[in-house]
């Protein structure tokens, strides 16, 4: 046929990641009833996730049953250095994907025993797009920057902003070699999420981390 | 390699979309709308689509992508305005007015070329075009 193509409009109305948002809905029903408080960890490359994982679950220790899962790229660095202090991490291989999705984090939770675990931290991809927009059924969301990334991260990443509980701002042993603006990020913040708590911390010093587990056990409590 | 966050959100919409394609139908449009938070790259994304619709139903339909705005409103003057970007100055001076917006992602619409005469072809059962058409039962 020649002519004049006709065509139809076919209005659909449906999420574009409805399979992940269901998914994630049967992993935050399944960690609720099992009374576990899961926290979805986000930030750039580099910016400490795994540190402050480690240095959290040093301080935990006889206090809480932690598990932890972890997506990495390609390697199990940072699963090994976390099985250090936990004996229940599991880690997610994540290929060429650049976040975490609902159902990796329940495929990782079936290879773990959860009896008795009440706390779950989730490291996500290092990335602070991609990840915020897919929900992985955690309870919070903890926005991870840090002074070596630059002032301006918060003020280009508003997801991850708007979307924490809690942003960590880390490294800030280093703030006397670095030149960080610090009352501006944490003004951009503010600007963007008037209500959510920032919390400058250092994973290698332990510098901040009394307001850091104060906000972890008021919030999982 | 275009930018991952586009293409793993093309990805799953060409996966979706393709549940709704009517058998033979071949699709021209496809329609989405994009809260400003999802900070989704237009052109990164039809990119993306290019990539991911090759060598399937959709390869060559246009992607319509229906961005909402940031809302920015000035704690100063009170006004409301819509903006591309999170961070703007108020037209009164204020330099921090308040940036809100919406992180939706969805599916709203595809346009698929009808098929008429080909009687061969056997029934097509395009949707109807009052609307009511739900093209996802066509999907198995
Ligand atoms: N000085 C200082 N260095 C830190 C701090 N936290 C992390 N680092 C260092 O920063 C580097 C990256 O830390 P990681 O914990 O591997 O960062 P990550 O976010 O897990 O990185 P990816 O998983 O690769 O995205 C390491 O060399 C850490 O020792 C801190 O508070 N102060
Ligand atoms: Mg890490
Ligand atoms: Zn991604
Ligand atoms: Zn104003």
């Amino acid at each position: 046929m020649s002519g004049t193509v006709r065509t139809t409009r076919l209005p659909i109305a449906e999420r574009v990641l409805e399979v992940n948002d269901q998914l994630a809905e049967g992993v935050r029903a399944d960690l609720a009833r099992r009374g576990i408080f899961a926290i979805d960890l986000i930030g750039a490359p580099g910016s400490g996730k795994t540190a402050l994982l480690e240095a959290t679950l040093q301080r935990l220790q006889g206090r809480r049953r932690p598990a932890v899962l972890v997506g990495d790229l390609a390697t199990r660095r940072d699963g090994d250095r976390l099985a250090r202090w936990c004996d229940r991490v599991v880690q997610i291989s994540t290929g060429e994907g650049c976040h975490l999705e609902a159902g990796q984090v329940r495929d990782a939770l079936g290879q773990l025993d959860l009896d008795g675990v009440d706390l779950l931290f989730i490291e996500n991809v290092g990335n602070l797009i991609c990840p915020v927009g897919f929900d992985l059924g955690q309870s919070a969301k903890v926005g991870l920057f840090s002074l070596t990334e630059g002032d301006d991260k918060a003020a280009k990443h508003p997801y991850l902003v708007t979307a924490a509980d809690v942003i960590l701002l880390n490294k800030i042993d280093l703030a006397p070699y670095l030149t960080f603006d610090r009352a501006g990020f944490e003004a951009d913040v503010r600007q963007l999420n008037p209500t959510v708590p920032i919390l400058g911390i250092s994973a290698t010093t332990g510098e901040g981390f009394d307001a850091w587990l104060g906000w972890l056990e008021r919030s999982s409590a | 390699m275009p930018d991952v966050h586009e293409f793993s959100i093309a990805d799953a919409l060409a996966t979706q979309v393709l549940r709704h394609v009517p058998a033979h139908g071949r699709v021209h449009e496809v329609e989405i709308r994009v809260g400003a938070l999802r900070g989704l790259e237009p052109a990164a994304m039809e990119m993306c689509w290019d990539a991911v619709t090759h060598d399937t139903p959709l390869a060559g339909s246009v992607l319509v992508m229906d961005i909402r705005p940031w809302s920015l409103t000035c704690p100063t003057c009170g006004r409301v305005w819509e903006s591309p970007v999170p961070f703007a100055d108020c037209t009164c001076g204020e330099v921090a007015p308040r940036p809100t917006a919406t992180d939706e992602l969805d599916l709203v619409s595809m346009t698929v070329e009808d098929e008429d005469g080909d009687e061969d072809e056997g029934p097509v059962a395009a949707a109807t075009p009052d609307g009511g058409a739900e093209a996802g039962e066509r999907a198995s």
